[in-house]
C-alpha cells in the first residue's frame, strides 16, 4: 500500500534519517518504534507531507506519491493524527469534523444536516460525544477521538498514529486500541508509534526499529518481546535501570503538607518529605496530584491548610518566590511550560537563576561553562549549546528543564512526570539523576502515571484519589497491583 | 525468528546545503541587503542629490525621534506586547516639558537649568505614561492593543486640550533649547555647498545611542532575556520564576522613556510643540520600522539594530520617492507594500 524507500533527511546539526525503507500494506498496524531523535516524527513528518524528504522516494498504492502538504496528504488518504491536536477549540464537534466540508444549500451551511452527519460518523467508531459541544471544553481523550472521526469521514487509507496514548487513560486507551483494530479489520493501514513497548506488542502486526536515524530491525511481537525492542532502540542491553535505594539521610522533615486545600481539586491533604527522600505521588490521571504541586509553589490559589519548609510556614504566591526559597518544580508540560522552545539551550539553562550571573548583565562565559557542566553531569546530547532547544530530542529537552531548576541548588525538588515522552536510555539516566539528587540530600517529590517507576525510585509512595489522600505505601514492598487497589478505592484505606 | 537487520543504503542523500544558506541568510540579513540596495540605488541614480552630507544629515535629523520611538517599540514587541500610545504620549509629554521650561525659565530661573528640569520632566511623563500602560495592561489585564487604544486617543487628547489644539512655542528668548537643536558633532573635513562644516546634530547621535542602549539591553542584560523570554512562552517563563507582570510593565515604561527622549528632540529640532502634529502616526511609523528590521510581531524574536536598518529604509524611500517627483500622496501606498515584502521575506523560519 504505502511503499517507502531510501528516505533520507539532513538537517543542520543531524542526519535525521538516513536511507530508510518500509513497507506499510493495508489491513495492518505497524509500528514504529525508536528513542527520541531517532527519526520517527521526522519519518511520519515526510509521511504527512509536512516535510519533503531530501532523498528517496514515497509510493502510494503503485503510484509515486509527493505530497507537499498535509493537504496533498489527506486527499489521498493518508493522515496524521498528531501528539500535539489540531483542532479548532472555539468551534463545536461537528464542525470541526467537518471543517471545510460542511453541507450547504444556496451558499448557506445547513446546520441540521452537519449535526445529523457528525452523529452518523461518531456513532460509527463508538464514541459517545455531544456533537454539539465545543471542542475546547471536552478533555484531551474525547478531543482524540473527535481528530479520529475527523480522518475517517475522509476516505483514509493510511492513518499515523503519534504517541496517541500519552495523553488517554487506562480505560481511554482500550477504547483506542479497540477502535484501531476496528480500522484495521476495514482495510486501514495504521502506523502507530509509541514510547510504551508492552502496548506496542498487544496492538501492532509487525514493528520497525529506528535508531540514530537508521531502520535497525523489523519484527513482529510473536518474535520479539519488550526487553529484546528495547536492547534494539538503544543499542545495547539495559541493566541497571533503576539505581540504588540508599535510605534518607535525615528523620526530619524538609517539606511538610498539612491538610492542603486546592478548590476543585484536592482536599486535606498531608504528607512529610525528608531530606535525601523520594517520595512517589500515585494516582490516575485528574485525580489531583498536579494540582498540589502548583499549589505548593503558588501556582494555583489554596483554600485551606498550610506548607511548612524546615518548620517555617509558607505560602508562596509564584514559583519565583518557591525558587528563591528553594522550592523548584518542573512541570509535566514540557513545551508549554518547562521549557522556551525558541529559546538557546544556555539561555534555558540559566533563566530561572540569571540573577546568579549578574545582576543586571549575566556574565555569558559563566553561562556558558555552566550549561557545558549540565551537559556533562546528565549526558545530554546537544551539539551546540547555542542552538535552539527545540532542535534536541524530547529526552535531552527535558535534561535541560531539569538543569535549569536545578541551578539555583534548591532543597526541595517536584518533578511532574519527567520521563513522559522520554525513551528507555534517557529514562534511566534521569532516575539515576533523581537518586543521585535525593543522596546529595534534596528532598523530592516525583509524580508519575508509570507504577514501574515510582516502585524502582521512590521511598515512599503517596496515592491520590479524586483529590484525596488514599494511602501512603511503602516503596520497597509495594506492588503494581497494591497501589492500584489503593488508587480505585480497594481494599487498605487511610484515615 | 523472522527478524530481518536492515543496514544503511545509499550515500547519494546529499543535501543541497548552499540553497539552504542562501535562503537562510536572505531571511536573516534581508534587511541589511534591502538597505544596501537602497543606499547604492539612491547614491548612483541621485549622486547629487542623495550623497550630499547635508542631506544625509538633514533626513536623519527629521527621523531621529521616530527612530527613538521606534527602539522602544521593538523592545515591547519583543516582550509579546504593542504600544498604540507612543505618538500622543510624545506630544503629551513634548507640551508638558515646554510648559515646564517656559514657566521656569519666566519665574526667572537660570535658563540651562529650566531646560533641563523641562527635559526630565518630559522623559519621567513619558515614562510614566507608560507605566500606566503597563499596570493596565498586567494587573488590569487589559489587552495591550486597547489600553494604548485608549492612550492614542486619550493622552493627544489631553495634550490638545493644553495646548488649546494650538502649539506651545518656547518663551522668549529662551534660546538654549533651540541651540541645542542646531549644535552638534562637527566631522572634520566636512563642507557643505557654503563651506562651513557639516554638523550632525546631537539629535543624530542620540538616535544612534538609544540604538546602541537597546540592543545591548536585548542581548546583554537581565531584562532584556526576560522580554524574549517572557514573549516567546509568557507561561513558560512563570513557571521558570519569572516575575512576568514586573518585566512587561518594564517594557511599557522603556517604550513611554523612549517617547518622552523622541518629544524632547523634537522640541530640539522646532523650538515649539504642534498639539495635532508631534507624533502624528508615529506609532505606525515604528510599528513599520520594527517589522522591516525582522521583529516577530508574535514577540519573542526580535533585534534592535534591524529596526534600525528599517527606519533607515524607510526614510531612504521617502526621500527616493520625493526626489523622482512622486506626489506625496502615493508615498504611503509604496510604504505599505514595502511592509508586506518585507514580512514576506523573512517569514520562512517562522513556519
Amino acid at each position: 500500500m504505502l511503499e517507502i524507500r531510501n528516505i533520507t533527511k539532513q538537517f543542520p546539526a543531524v542526519r535525521a534519517l538516513d536511507g530508510v525503507s518500509l513497507n506499510i500494506t493495508a489491513g495492518e498496524v505497524h509500528g514504529v518504534i525508536g528513542e527520541n531523535g531517532a527519526g520517527k516524527s521526522t519519518l511520519m513528518k515526510i509521511l504527512a507531507g509536512i516535510q519533503p524528504p531530501d532523498d528517496g522516494s514515497l509510493t502510494l498504492d503503485g503510484d509515486p506519491y509527493v505530497p507537499r502538504n498535509v493537504n496533498d496528504a489527506s486527499r489521498v488518504g493518508v493522515v496524521m493524527i498528531h501528539q500535539e491536536l489540531n483542532l479548532v477549540e472555539d468551534l463545536s464537534v461537528a464542525e470541526n469534523i467537518l471543517l471545510g466540508r460542511e453541507p450547504r444549500r444556496f451558499g448557506l451551511v445547513e446546520l441540521g444536516r452537519m449535526r445529523s452527519e457528525a452523529t452518523r460518523l461518531l456513532e460509527e467508531i463508538g464514541a459517545n460525544i455531544d456533537p454539539r459541544a465545543r471542542v475546547g471544553d471536552l478533555p484531551v481523550a474525547q478531543q482524540q477521538l473527535v481528530e479520529i472521526t475527523k480522518a475517517l469521514s475522509q476516505k483514509t487509507s493510511v492513518l499515523i498514529l503519534d504517541e496517541p496514548t500519552a495523553v488517554l487513560s487506562e480505560r481511554e486507551t482500550t477504547l483506542l486500541f479497540k477502535l484501531v483494530r476496528r480500522l484495521k479489520e476495514r482495510g486501514v493501514a495504521i502506523v502507530y508509534i509509541s514510547h510504551l513497548l508492552p502496548e506496542v506488542l498487544d496492538l501492532c502486526d509487525r514493528i520497525s526499529v529506528l535508531r540514530d536515524g537508521r531502520l535497525v530491525a523489523e519484527t513482529t511481537p510473536a518474535a520479539s518481546d519488550a526487553d529484546r525492542l528495547a536492547a534494539l532502540m538503544v543499542g545495547r542491553d539495559l541493566v541497571d535501570v533503576y539505581p540504588p535505594l540508599v535510605p534518607p539521610s535525615a528523620d526530619t522533615s524538609r517539606l511538610a503538607i498539612r491538610d492542603l486545600s486546592v478548590p476543585g481539586h484536592a482536599s486535606k491533604i498531608t504528607f512529610d518529605v525528608a531530606p535525601g527522600e523520594i517520595l512517589g505521588l500515585a494516582g490516575l490521571v485528574g485525580s489531583g496530584r498536579t494540582e498540589i504541586a502548583e499549589a505548593i509553589v503558588g501556582l494555583r490559589p489554596i483554600s485551606g491548610g498550610e506548607v511548612r519548609l524546615d518548620g517555617d510556614s509558607v505560602r508562596f504566591r509564584s514559583p519565583k518566590q518557591a525558587l528563591e526559597r528553594g522550592v523548584a518544580y518542573v512541570s509535566e508540560d514540557r513545551k508549554g511550560r518547562g521549557i522556551l522552545v525558541d529559546l538557546s539551550c544556555i539561555e534555558n539553562t540559566t533563566l530561572p537563576n540569571l540573577a546568579a550571573y549578574g545582576r543586571l548583565f549575566p556574565d555569558r562565559r559563566r553561562e556558558r561553562a555552566t550549561t557545558t557542566d549540565w551537559i556533562e553531569r546528565l549526558d545530554i546530547r546537544c551539539p551546540d549549546p547555542r542552538s535552539p532547544i527545540r532542535t534536541l530530542s524530547g529526552g535531552n529537552q527535558q535534561k535541560f528543564a531539569v538543569a535549569s531548576r536545578l541551578d539555583s541548588k534548591p532543597t526541595v525538588v517536584l518533578l511532574d512526570e519527567p520521563t513522559r515522552g522520554v525513551d528507555v536510555g534517557a529514562k534511566r539516566e534521569l532516575y539515576h539523576l533523581i537518586a543521585g539528587l535525593a543522596r546529595d540530600g534534596l528532598a523530592c517529590i516525583l509524580i508519575s502515571s508509570e507504577l514501574p517507576e515510582l516502585l524502582g525510585l521512590c521511598h515512599r509512595i503517596a496515592v491520590m484519589r479524586q483529590g484525596r489522600l488514599a494511602g501512603v505505601v511503602d516503596g520497597p514492598t509495594a506492588s503494581e497491583e497494591s497501589i492500584m487497589r489503593v488508587a480505585a478505592g480497594v481494599g487498605e484505606e487511610a484515615a | 525468528m523472522s527478524e530481518s537487520t536492515h543496514t544503511n543504503g545509499t550515500d547519494g542523500g546529499h543535501v543541497n546545503t548552499t540553497w539552504k544558506l542562501g535562503l537562510s541568510t536572505l531571511e536573516r540579513f534581508g534587511v541589511v541587503i534591502a538597505f544596501i540596495a537602497l543606499f547604492a540605488y539612491n547614491a548612483i541614480t541621485q549622486p547629487e542629490t542623495f550623497l550630499k552630507p547635508e542631506n544625509l544629515r538633514n533626513l536623519l535629523n527629521q527621523n531621529a525621534d521616530i527612530g527613538v520611538i521606534a527602539v522602544g517599540m521593538t523592545l515591547v514587541i519583543i516582550a509579546g506586547g504593542i504600544d498604540l500610545s507612543v505618538g500622543a504620549v510624545m506630544a503629551f509629554a513634548a507640551a508638558v516639558g515646554m510648559i515646564t521650561m517656559n514657566s521656569l525659565f519666566e519665574g526667572s530661573m537660570n535658563e540651562t537649568l529650566a531646560v533641563i528640569i523641562g527635559l526630565a520632566t518630559g522623559i519621567g511623563l513619558g515614562a510614566a505614561c507608560g507605566l500606566l500602560n503597563g499596570l493596565l495592561v498586567t494587573i488590569g489585564r487589559i489587552p495591550a492593543f486597547i489600553v494604548t487604544l485608549a492612550g492614542l486617543i486619550g493622552f493627544r487628547s489631553v495634550t490638545l486640550a493644553i495646548a488649546e489644539g494650538g502649539e506651545i512655542r518656547a518663551a522668549d528668548k529662551l534660546n538654549a533649547l533651540q541651540t541645542f537643536g542646531r549644535d552638534g558633532f562637527k566631522i572634520p573635513g566636512v563642507l557643505d555647498y557654503y563651506d562651513q562644516p557639516v554638523v550632525f546634530y546631537w539629535n543624530i547621535l542620540i538616535f544612534f545611542a538609544v540604538v546602541i542602549a537597546g540592543q545591548l539591553l536585548l542581548s546583554r542584560t537581565r531584562l532584556g532575556r526576560h522580554f524574549i523570554a517572557v514573549g516567546s512562552n509568557e507561561i513558560a517563563a512563570k513557571y521558570s520564576g519569572i516575575a512576568v507582570n514586573r518585566v512587561r510593565t518594564w517594557s511599557y515604561v522603556l517604550v513611554g522613556a523612549c517617547a518622552g527622549i523622541a518629544a524632547l528632540m523634537s522640541l530640539a529640532r522646532m523650538n515649539s510643540v504642534s498639539s495635532s502634529g508631534v507624533g502624528h502616526l508615529a506609532e505606525l511609523d515604528a510599528i513599520a520600522a520594527v517589522v522591516i528590521g525582522g521583529t516577530a510581531m508574535t514577540g519573542g524574536r526580535g533585534r534592535v539594530w534591524g529596526t534600525m536598518l528599517g527606519v533607515l529604509i524607510l526614510i531612504m524611500i521617502s526621500n527616493m520617492l520625493t526626489l523622482a517627483d512622486v506626489e506625496v500622496y502615493w508615498q504611503g501606498f509604496v510604504k505599505g507594500v514595502i511592509i508586506i515584502l518585507a514580512v514576506l521575506i523573512q517569514r520562512g523560519k517562522a513556519n
